[in-house]
């Protein structure tokens, strides 16, 4: 798992100053300055004024810096976001191919205009209708850029409600779907596995952390959110806890004791590791490392001062 | 999910069994649809085809639309039977590919040309019932514009179909359900679908259950039901109309909604409740379909007292 740490997108408004300038403090791996969800309309132009400024400082915590922006505004909101210092775009109910390549062409320009090196600015898409999901597979290969796929709203979006089993109805079987996609086309799954009664919005810590924890055991990498509280279960949730991680190591030392006696097949307590198991508890301490040494990084960053504007 | 008609019940029976034909009109059903399939044995089936022109009126006198089930192997013989004036849809059984859809579009067109009927009238209704039909389901649903509302992916044919059992406590078609209800929702469609909510005795007149079923389905937005013993019709009828309370409530959420204006905010939380567009255009929803249902409630209780007079019949 080579790609970049991710496990909380805190999504803040670029309407709201106070929000944005708390933003760095809350231990976010990545900061998404919004512009579709949480911006009334007529806030729209102050608030894309603000966005250069707020990439600047929302970088001060050791985030990544993302957008958030509205297919039907590409355009202005493009403009407004893609500086240096921004890492890539969520583009919100993202439904065709088409859509992709307009993004995909318009951030070539912009980075050719801005001296950001060409490619770099990545796309995550938000698939949050049923067009955008239904075309999922071809919308996701249509640009190198895109690095990730997320369900974002689409319970809100497509109207999706409890059930009385607690599951979203739907939501199961399309976590799975873009997973699947996602994990086919080597694009990062950005999502939890959220149940009733939380709702996104208002989830309190303890039930963000279970639909982070629940997220990762079906293979997502990590999710957005939008209240500071929920930056920090997130990151717990998807990061290997230390009992998951003494674990696998204790099955990893068994497993290469086996191999160093000539077996690849050893019984460890009544289970059985081969080198799959092994290969996944391998998988597990390496995401446990990369995450210590992410967290380490914006420790760092945290405790340095910030850098004047360029 | 804008609704076109309201079918929160039906009854599908047999059109050779004449008592059921005969009273269809008084059990307050939204549609009743008469069988062609699988509840006419083989050696009726010609017989009938020939019942159903005139059951159409007889079934439809208490203001329920009329559907006929086909058979998947007799298309030409048994929509030539049935497209009369006064059928609303036909269903197509085991519907596997668009082809199948396209075949049954044209003869529709060419039966509703001769016969006097307004083009365009009468739906389509593909059953996916079949592992096949669920991998096209798309191209199927999207074959013609006659196919207005889509589902399946359960039943008794998708379940030998697959080799799952039929009444299992969880939800053994979740994948098939999902691809359809996708397909569906993709295509704008009206999604013929419902929660999972065990069923493992396998009734078919257990009201409370059904009850149960069609709040849960309008909850997650469902409206289209249907059954097969006359003891779940109210219950559906009740399950998908949005109660007083709920239409209050809607009327509440759009109030703090419409406050939310100008105050740049996009959202607040009520008592650990969010307001938004999202719930804002939910509870539009909800007062259009409890209007809808409303209508079509007046609609049935006029149709049912015109029948009654005509017959002389007192009110129950």
């Amino acid at each position: 798992m080579s790609a970049r740490i991710r496990r909380s997108w805190l999504v803040v408004p670029l309407s709201k100053a106070e929000q944005i300038a708390q933003a760095p403090r809350s231990g976010a791996d990545v900061i998404a300055l919004d512009l579709v969800e949480f911006v009334a309309e007529d806030d729209k132009p102050a608030a894309r004024a603000r966005a250069q400024a707020a990439i600047h400082a929302a970088h001060a915590g050791g985030a990544e810096v993302f957008a958030q922006v509205d297919p039907e505004l590409l355009v202005a909101d493009l403009h407004a976001c893609a500086w240096p210092g921004l890492t890539g775009v969520i583009v919100s109910r993202l439904e065709s191919v088409q859509q992709v390549a307009e993004v995909d062409e318009l951030l070539a320009e912009l980075e050719a205009r801005r001296g950001i090196l060409h490619g770099t600015l990545e796309i995550v898409a938000a698939l949050e209708t049923a067009r955008g999901n239904h075309a999922a597979y071809d919308i996701a290969r249509r640009s190198p850029r895109i690095r990730g796929l997320t369900l974002g709203r689409t319970d809100l979006i497509m109207d999706l409600r409890p059930e009385p089993s607690g599951e979203i109805h739907l939501m199961p079987y399309l976590m799975q779907r873009l997973v699947a996609v996602a994990r086919a086309l080597g694009v990062t799954p950005i999502g939890a596995w959220w149940r009733a009664p939380a709702r996104g919005l208002l989830a309190p810590p303890d039930d963000t952390y279970h639909a982070a924890r629940r997220g990762r055991a079906i293979g997502f990498a990590g999710s957005l959110c939008i209240d500071v509280n929920q930056v920090e279960p997130l990151n717990q949730g998807f990061t290997p806890d230390a009992a998951e991680a003494a674990a696998a190591q204790q099955l990893v030392t068994a497993y290469h004791a086996g191999v160093a006696r000539g077996v690849a097949v050893v019984e460890q307590g009544d289970r059985l590791v081969d080198r799959g198991s092994a290969t996944q508890a391998l998988a597990l301490l390496d995401l446990a490392a990369a995450c210590a040494a992410r967290d380490r990084e914006k420790a760092e960053m945290a405790a340095r001062p910030l850098l004047a504007l360029p | 999910m804008a609704a076109h008609q309201v079918r929160r019940s039906g009854l599908t029976m047999p059109v050779v069994t004449r008592r059921f034909v005969d009273h269809a009109w008084r059990r307050g059903c939204d549609f009743i649809n008469l069988d062609l399939e699988d509840s006419v044995p083989q050696h009726l089936k010609a017989h009938a085809r020939g019942l159903i022109k005139d059951a159409i009126p007889v079934v439809r006198k208490g203001g329920a639309e009329a559907f006929t089930r086909i058979n998947h192997d007799y298309v030409h013989a048994d929509l030539d039977a049935i497209v009369w004036p006064g059928l609303s849809k036909v269903n197509y059984p085991k519907a596997e590919t668009a082809d199948e859809i396209r075949l049954l579009d044209a003869v529709i067109t060419r039966l509703e040309r001769e016969r006097g009927i307004r083009p365009g009238t009468v739906e389509i209704g593909a059953n996916i019932e079949t592992a096949k039909g669920v991998a096209a389901a798309y191209d199927i649903a999207s074959a013609s514009p006659r196919v207005k509302e889509f589902g399946g992916g359960t039943g008794y044919d998708m379940s030998r179909d697959l080799g799952v059992e039929m009444f299992v406590g969880f939800e053994q078609f979740a994948y098939g359900k999902g691809e359809l209800e996708l397909a569906a929702r993709a295509l704008g469609l009206e999604v013929r679908a419902a929660p999972f909510v065990a069923n493992t005795t396998g009734s078919v007149s257990d009201a409370d259950r059904a009850f149960r079923e069609a709040q849960a389905g309008r909850r997650c937005g469902f409206r289209l039901g249907g059954g097969l013993n006359p003891a779940v019709v109210e219950a559906q009828n009740r399950g998908f109309t949005p109660t007083a309370e709920e239409a209050d409530d809607a009327q509440w959420v759009l109030e703090r909604h419409r406050e939310l204006a100008g105050t740049g905010e996009t959202w607040i939380a009520i008592d650990g409740r969010v307001i938004d567009r999202y719930e804002a255009a939910r509870a539009r929803d909800t007062l259009e379909w409890a209007a809808l249902c409303a209508e079509r409630d007046r609609e049935k209780a006029e149709a049912v007292l015109r029948t009654r007079v005509a017959m002389a019949e007192p009110a129950p």
